[in-house]
């Protein structure tokens, strides 16, 4: 004899908390999961030009064309002296004017500084050579002197846009005596990232140095120098909170 | 493939590939099911305690074993496992006990028995679905598994035809197929849970009964005397 089973209990009940728990999950779904491809923010963006560096590097002169320079001509012969005048002071005794003794110059053909033509040319062109190298030189050191300019002025661009970067995102502490310089070692990654933040010469502002170093980490990603020669992989700033 | 649709979950269930969504659809109803065996197993095996802690306490009070046994014969429909074990057992005992020929180790033989078939139906009744539950648990991972390694394969095929391989134009297709990984592990989990939970209280239940047939046998022995 098999006994009759009870009915099972709460059949719908089951069924109502079954598609209660259902919905609820699709709700969750629906409203919690919205991968939705979100434009990136509005970013922010520092212009810096830097001063485009002109090269005035002095172009050697082109080497003088070997042209044959025109002979110089022999100087005409000077004129002949003429037969001097009557001289002012006559001396009496002496009346006889010496037009002999006066013996005019011989008309000389060849001129009386007697340059070999081919040596001058080659004097010359050795001269604006000279010349020439002498200006490579100086043009050379300015250039050279101008690359560490620029990238002693790439570095200050550099330092003053992780500056104006880090200045954005600063918290200063209230009470800051003065205008305390502290210097953070700061890694990062190629990308900017700020990987660590490490304080090497406090500020004697103990708030102050963390909200420093707040700050740094805020600004990860640190901007990128224009010149990515200038990029190192441990930074050393010097910071201070106000500007000069 | 549209590299710059939403992903909403709405979008990566529609725009799925057909094995994908049948895996899916199938999991949405397997997991169904194992919540609705869930919350009945879960009634049945709150009221089978309740209704077992309610017995044992009216029948170790020492009442009269005629009057409990009236009791479960009249409310035949509301009353709990044990009271059924019970009755079962007071029903064979009472039968026999009536004929002449029968030695008393009989009489408790023959009631133990009828017991004992009543138990193995009780718990039948209370284990039924577990399995369900069990395989729900184990299983709705793999097929979840299988949903997504088929539609990461469809992503991927997607891409060959695509001649600048970028991230964005396998994700959407990643991520449709993650979906039936999500939706298998939602059913596999509660099921595996609900599963623990239940045989092991039903284990316990099991041994109330077996301990109160012990005693109960030894209660009738001495009914004999």
């Amino acid at each position: 004899m098999i006994p009759e089973r009870p009915v099972e209990p709460g059949r719908k009940k089951a069924l109502t908390f079954t598609l209660l728990v259902h919905l609820a999950l699709a709700g969750v779904l629906f409203l919690g999961v919205q991968w939705k491809r979100s434009e990136p923010d509005a970013m922010q963006v520092e212009l810096w030009s830097p001063v485009p560096v002109k090269p005035t590097r002095v172009e050697p002169p082109p080497p003088p064309p070997p042209q044959v320079k025109p002979e110089p001509k022999p100087e005409p012969p000077p004129p002949p002296i003429e037969v001097p005048k009557k001289p002012e002071i006559v001396v009496k005794e002496e009346k006889k004017p010496e037009p002999k003794k006066v013996e005019p110059p011989k008309p000389d053909p060849k001129p009386a500084p007697k340059v070999d033509p081919f040596k001058e040319m080659l004097e010359r062109e050795n001269r604006e050579r000279q010349v020439a190298t002498e200006q490579n030189r100086l043009a050379a050191l300015a250039e050279k002197e101008q690359q560490a300019a620029a990238a002693r002025r790439g570095l200050e661009s550099y330092a003053a846009k992780i500056r104006g970067k880090v200045r954005g995102n600063i918290v200063l502490p209230p009470s800051i005596a003065g205008n305390p310089e502290a210097v953070f070692d700061v890694t990062q990654l190629p990308t900017g990232e700020v990987l660590a933040v490490r304080l090497k010469r406090s500020s004697g502002n103990a708030a102050l140095d963390a909200a420093i170093e707040r700050a740094l980490l805020k600004s990860s990603p640190l901007p990128k120098p224009d010149d990515p020669s200038l990029f190192q992989r441990v930074l050393e700033i010097r910071y201070r909170p106000f500007e000069e | 493939m549209n590299v710059t649709q939403d992903l909403s979950i709405l979008h990566l269930i529609l725009e799925a590939s057909a094995v994908v969504q049948a895996v899916m659809a199938l999991l949405v109803v397997v997991s169904i099911m194992s919540w609705y065996y869930i919350f009945m197993k879960w009634f049945a095996v709150r009221q089978a305690r309740e209704k077992t802690e309610g017995f044992e306490r009216d029948f170790w009070s020492g009442g009269d074993l005629n009057v409990l046994f009236q009791g479960a014969a009249a409310d035949r429909h509301h009353s709990g496992s044990m009271e059924r074990i019970f009755a079962s057992g007071f029903r064979e005992f009472t039968k026999l006990r009536g004929q002449k020929n029968l030695d008393s180790k009989d009489v408790v033989d023959g009631s133990r028995r009828a017991m004992r078939a009543t138990y193995q139906r009780e718990m039948d009744a209370l284990e039924a679905h577990l399995a369900f539950l069990a395989s729900v648990g184990s299983v709705s991972p793999y097929v979840g598994l299988f949903g997504t390694v088929w539609g990461i394969m469809h992503a991927f095929r997607g891409l060959a035809n695509v001649g600048q391989a970028t991230l964005a134009s396998v994700a959407p297709g990643i991520a449709e197929a993650l979906v039936a990984t999500a939706i298998g592990l939602f059913a596999a989990i509660p099921a595996v849970l609900a599963y623990n939970r239940f045989s092991h209280e039903i284990d316990r239940l099991a041994t109330r009964y077996e301990s109160f047939m012990e005693e109960f046998s030894n209660i009738l022995q001495r009914q004999m005397r």
